[in-house]
């Protein structure tokens, strides 16, 4: 019997390639990211096994100062010779070198600009002879105080060669040395992992990228032969004490893969995530289909059941066919994901500016079996519903005509209101914070739900809703008909437009809240900021990047500039616990920030004084007078007194101190200035002279505030977009399913197609019939998901709240979005149309 | 015989299908003339070809050979957008399962070849053709609300509304009980006689063509014989006769 039925499953192939396409992105998309990811991970592994390979253990100094975001790979807390020398006399110990690497050493190129990094830190590093590690290619070490080498990776992307004169940022600003060699990695590898190395000689490391004569990074040791590394690491911790931390090699390179492994986790997680809405939405796609199979097939059904087959027999054989279909398209999607997989990586290496020393593809087998496991799972649950219709067909109905007619929509509209209701009720408990527990468990069931909800009460409105726009489409007897044939099958017209609205509705919401984003960082600048000009640090340039502080003073004297301030922040530990402190002038940031006093006193701060916002105040259990320890990065120890307290800001939050105790922050440089102009009408003179004065900087650019509210509008635009293309994969399975739909109808409709032929209507005419159904079906999905996306956007708004969202509606976009709207209809329309006007006249009319 | 005089006209047509050994001549060098404002039936025994010289009359079908005409327009030949447009201008059609398109009224059905058209109907022509098939109550209901006599009455009001120069009929009563039919075929013949109507019927049942002005016997694809003012006996009689020939 199942052979049977499978004979019949593959009798409506295009619609079966359709539906197979849907789970095929979806599990392509999946099997894409887990492969992709795992093979970056495996990368990983071996480049840190290559970069650890001389060293057994590992001797830094315990830091207790905070991590910051930016900036995290800079040391800020030193070993001396002393340390290493005694390690050399350790049992067990062969060799003990120490080491200056940290963040920070940033080349200016030949453009005049900082050479950029996508992520990968820069290395500022001292020369070590005879690291195996560096290996020398052009040139020679770097001896001389003003002399570098830096690795081939970076001498390609800056043209730079050996005799070259290249200026260098380290802690201190600006600096010209001589380009003394050019070094690669073993493997003939020009860069480890798109990182950049500048190698200077020993001495002028320790001084320009720690500020610390005589001090070093970490004690790279070698166990003498027979010795472990965790027994090694035990003595040599016995020697050090607990002011240092000892890591084995394999601890050192899973500290070092962990900022990757973050960085891969996000992206396997979310591009899964997008495939889930692709599966999601293919399942619509499959609903429909095998629904239609089903359907055309109630007489064979019927045949077999009225030939003895049992309700659970048919039950099984459709279930059956869902299987087989799934796990073959799950096969295709993960076979074409593997490939894809390839190409992600490839197009990530060339982003972060490296390659990884392992070739080809990692394909783990627990991807093989979550992607033909989700994939088909998908196809079943989805499959489940006809197929128990198909096990409710009697075996009577195979001596009746096959058409049933409509069944009222009562009983589903209430289910599906339910549904909605329980979904949303997830989505708010969520979005409000009232329940705490999984949050994307809940996020995603509650959305899934809503939407299984919507598609549910869908059909009830579909007639009218499509009937309104047709009018668009005028009197014409094409428009008419096309709009009379949308409103025919309202379950299905429903169910195909539903597919579309889940993409559309997630595309809304994300431009409802980048809008309300956008709209609020302009107001809160626009209102609230007392400055025309800022002085900022391009975030192409990395995070450790700034100007020094003491640049405020030449900013004052700039002729134009009323005042003038800047901010130096950090992290550091408040009383117990990790906070970001900004140290600056508080005389010019009562101007600038319009801060006012809630209690104490806002005046310039001396050193172990400390201002802070009401908020933070309450959280923390502040009066004014109270004191609070802060320990810095660089390990300054400071007794902070609270002097004042002032209002909730929109520009300016959390603790501020005097500059005198940034003096050990993790760089010496502010990130931020802002300045006030006294003459609204000298801005851009004044911007020219600050220009002027930052010439010698090119990390940092000045501009007015449109420029500052126009780069973080390009950040949400950069996001929305990315998200977009992702959710276009499940809108694209969406358009699959309107083709699908009109392809069954024109199938269903042969007879009265060629009717309509037969008595004069031409190819045209008939092409513009079906692409009128075709633009109402992706025009009420659109609908359906611009209404649900703006109901999300409000309310994911609502729910973060704060000053930098002001709730708008991009109109724009949904306008774009409802255009696209009809084009996909029109596209969709296309192979349907191309098949309607092939029929040939006389068959079709006779087609039974 | 002039232009003026002829609906539709097959001069020597032929219609093969198939290829080698398996090749069937449905017709063979059938010449035929329907002059305007006759109702002609088409008879004969399944399988002699009376359908598929009523497909390519009315263009529906193509020839293998000779050329088939419509008033002064040559049909053999047209291309698809010709051949809709003669079928939408000059030529009407009614079917044997009536064809109605469910999602329209009765009304919506009838004036569906002027709206393809895009054109208005005209109301007093409109009126008589809806008055003659007596559907005035019936007008707003949708073909699933029909008796088949009164859907089948609907496909001939729709085929009559565009006044086209010829209207084919197949089978038109083979769906219908006696009643009906004889309605459906007392309104087709009224409507020859009174409005001047070209009929083409394509039939085996003797009764129905007794209503016809002349009646045309085929027999493997070739015309064999004709009747002129037809009785029911009469054709039954030569309806036997061509079948012990066969």
């Amino acid at each position: 019997m199942l052979r049977a039925m499978l004979r019949g499953l593959l009798s409506h192939k295009l619609r079966l390639l359709l539906s197979a396409l849907a789970v095929v992105l979806g599990t392509m998309f999946m099997s894409a990211a887990f492969v992709a990811g795992d093979t970056m991970a495996k990368g990983f592994e071996q480049l840190f096994a290559t970069v650890n390979e001389n060293l057994d253990v590992q001797v830094t100094a315990r830091n207790d100062a905070p991590e910051s975001e930016q900036g995290s790979e800079i040391v800020t807390a030193f070993v001396d010779r002393a340390t290493a020398d005694r390690l050399e006399n350790v049992p067990g110990v062969a060799d003990a070198t120490p080491h200056v690497s940290t963040d920070g050493a940033r080349v200016v190129g030949k453009n005049g600009k900082v050479v950029a990094s996508n992520g990968p830190p820069r290395f500022g590093i001292g020369w070590v002879e005879g690291d195996p590690l560096i290996q020398l290619r052009d040139g020679e070490a770097p001896d001389a105080p003003d002399e570098i080498a830096i690795n081939a990776g970076l001498a390609k992307t800056t043209g730079y060669r050996v005799g070259d004169l290249v200026d260098v940022i380290t802690l201190q600003p600006r600096r010209t040395f001589r380009l003394a060699g050019i070094f690669g990695y073993p493997g003939g590898r020009d860069s480890l992992g798109g990182e950049t190395t500048v190698a200077f000689p020993m001495a002028t490391a320790q001084q320009l990228m720690l500020g610390a004569p005589g001090k070093y990074t970490n004690v790279d040791v070698q166990a003498d032969p027979g010795v472990s590394d965790v027994d090694l690491k035990r003595r040599v911790q016995a020697e050090v004490g607990p002011g240092y931390v000892v890591k084995t090699r394999e601890e050192t390179a899973r500290d070092q893969a962990s900022d990757v492994q973050g960085f891969i986790t996000v992206l396997k997680g979310g591009l899964t995530g997008f495939a889930l809405v692709g599966l999601f939405t293919g399942a619509f796609l499959i609903f429909n289909t095998f629904s239609m199979l089903v359907a055309q097939r109630t007489r064979e059904l019927a045949l077999y059941r009225s030939f003895g087959a049992g309700r659970w027999q048919v039950n099984r054989a459709v279930l059956a066919e869902s299987v087989l279909f799934g796990l073959v398209a799950s096969t295709v999607g993960l076979i074409l994901g593997i490939g894809v997989g390839w190409l992600l990586r490839k197009l990530l290496e060339s982003f972060a500016n490296t390659s990884l020393p392992v070739t080809g593809v990692v394909v783990r087998p627990y991807v093989v079996v979550i992607t033909l496991l989700v994939g088909t799972l998908f196809t079943v649950l989805a499959a489940l519903i006809p197929a128990l219709r198909a096990s409710r067909v009697a075996p009577i109905a195979a001596m009746r005509d096959a058409a049933t007619p409509d069944r009222p929509l009562g009983r589903l509209t209430a289910i599906g209101a339910v549904v909605f209701a329980v979904g949303v009720l997830l989505l708010g408990l969520k979005l409000t914070g009232t329940t705490k527990g999984a949050l994307w468990p809940m996020l995603g069931g509650g959305a899934a739900l809503a939407f299984l909800g919507v598609a549910m009460l869908a059909p009830a409105i579909s007639r009218p809703v499509t009937g309104l726009f047709g009018r668009l489409f005028g009197r014409s007897m094409p428009g008419r008909l096309g709009t009379r044939n949308t409103g025919r099958n309202p379950r299905r017209t429903a169910v195909t437009a539903a597919a579309l609205m889940i993409g559309v509705t997630l595309a809304t919401g994300a431009g409802v809240f980048a809008a309300s984003a956008k709209s609020g960082i302009s107001d809160v600048f626009a209102n609230d900021l007392n400055a025309q000009l800022i002085v900022g640090v391009d975030f192409a340039t990395g995070g450790t990047g700034g100007f020094l502080p003491s640049k405020v003073d030449q900013m004052k004297a700039v002729p134009g500039v009323e005042t003038a301030m800047a901010l130096q922040g950090d992290n550091v530990l408040l009383g117990d616990r990790n906070a970001f402190v900004s140290a600056t002038d508080l005389a010019a940031a009562r101007v600038i920030f319009e801060m006012e006093p809630e209690g104490g006193e806002l005046r310039p701060l001396s050193t172990g004084e400390l201002v802070v916002d009401e908020d933070t105040a309450r959280t923390r259990g502040w009066q004014v007078g109270d004191t609070v320890p802060m320990r810095t990065a660089r390990g300054g120890d400071y007794t902070e007194r609270v002097v004042g307290i002032y209002r909730k800001n929109n520009v300016v939050s959390g603790a501020l101190v005097s500059p005198a105790d940034a003096a050990t922050f993790r760089t010496p440089y502010a990130q931020q200035g802002f300045v006030k102009v006294a003459d609204d009408g000298q801005v851009g003179a004044v911007e020219a002279r600050l220009d002027n004065l930052f010439a010698d900087n090119p990390e940092v650019t000045v501009s007015d505030q449109s420029a500052l509210i126009a780069q973080s509008s390009r950040f949400l635009d950069v996001v929305l977009t990315i998200l977009n293309v992702l959710l276009g994969l499940t809108i694209l399975v969406a358009v699959l399913g309107v083709i699908n739909t009109l392809l069954l109808s024109i199938f269903e409709r042969t007879r009265e197609i060629g009717l309509v032929r037969a008595i004069g209507m031409s190819r045209t005419q008939l092409g513009r019939m079906i692409t009128v159904e075709s633009i109402l079906i992706s025009v009420f999905g659109v609908l359906l998901g611009i209404v649900a996306g703006v109901a999300l956007g409000i309310a994911i708004v609502q729910a973060v709240g704060g000053e930098f969202l002001h709730l708008t509606i991009p109109w724009w976009y949904l306008a774009v979005t409802f255009a696209l709207a009809f084009v996909a209809g029109v596209l969709a329309a296309i192979l349907p149309a191309i098949r309607a006007a092939r029929l040939n006249v006389l068959e079709a009319i006779a087609y039974e | 015989m002039t232009a003026n005089g002829t609906a539709a006209r097959a001069d020597q047509i032929w219609k093969v299908y198939g290829t080698g050994e398996a090749q069937v001549a449905a017709l063979r060098g059938v010449s035929v003339t329907f002059a305007r404002s006759m109702y002609t039936a088409i008879m004969g025994p399944s399988g002699s070809g009376k359908s598929t010289l009523m497909h390519c009359l009315a263009g529906l079908d193509t020839v293998d050979a000779g050329t088939v005409w419509v008033g002064d327009t040559k049909v053999t030949g047209l291309g698809d957008a010709g051949l809709t447009q003669l079928r939408r201008d000059r030529i009407g059609f009614i079917f044997q399962q009536y064809n109605l398109l469910p999602t329209l009224s009765a009304e919506e059905n009838i004036t569906l070849p002027l709206a393809i058209a895009g054109r208005k109907p005209d109301p007093e022509w409109y009126a008589t053709v809806i008055g003659t098939v007596g559907l005035e109550d019936r007008l707003h209901h949708r073909p699933s609300e029909l008796s088949g006599g009164q859907q089948q009455r609907v496909a001939c009001a729709r085929a009559l509304v565009s006044r086209p120069e010829v209207i084919f009929a197949d089978e038109p009563t083979g769906n219908l009980d006696s009643r009906s039919g004889n309605e459906v075929l007392t309104f087709l013949r009224d409507s020859v006689r009174r409005f001047g109507q070209t009929i083409v019927m394509v039939t085996h049942d003797p009764n129905a063509a007794s209503y016809a002005d002349r009646v045309v016997f085929l027999v493997d694809g070739q015309i064999v014989d004709e009747l002129a003012s037809p009785t029911a006996a009469a054709v039954l009689d030569q309806m036997k006769r061509l079948d012990t020939h066969a």
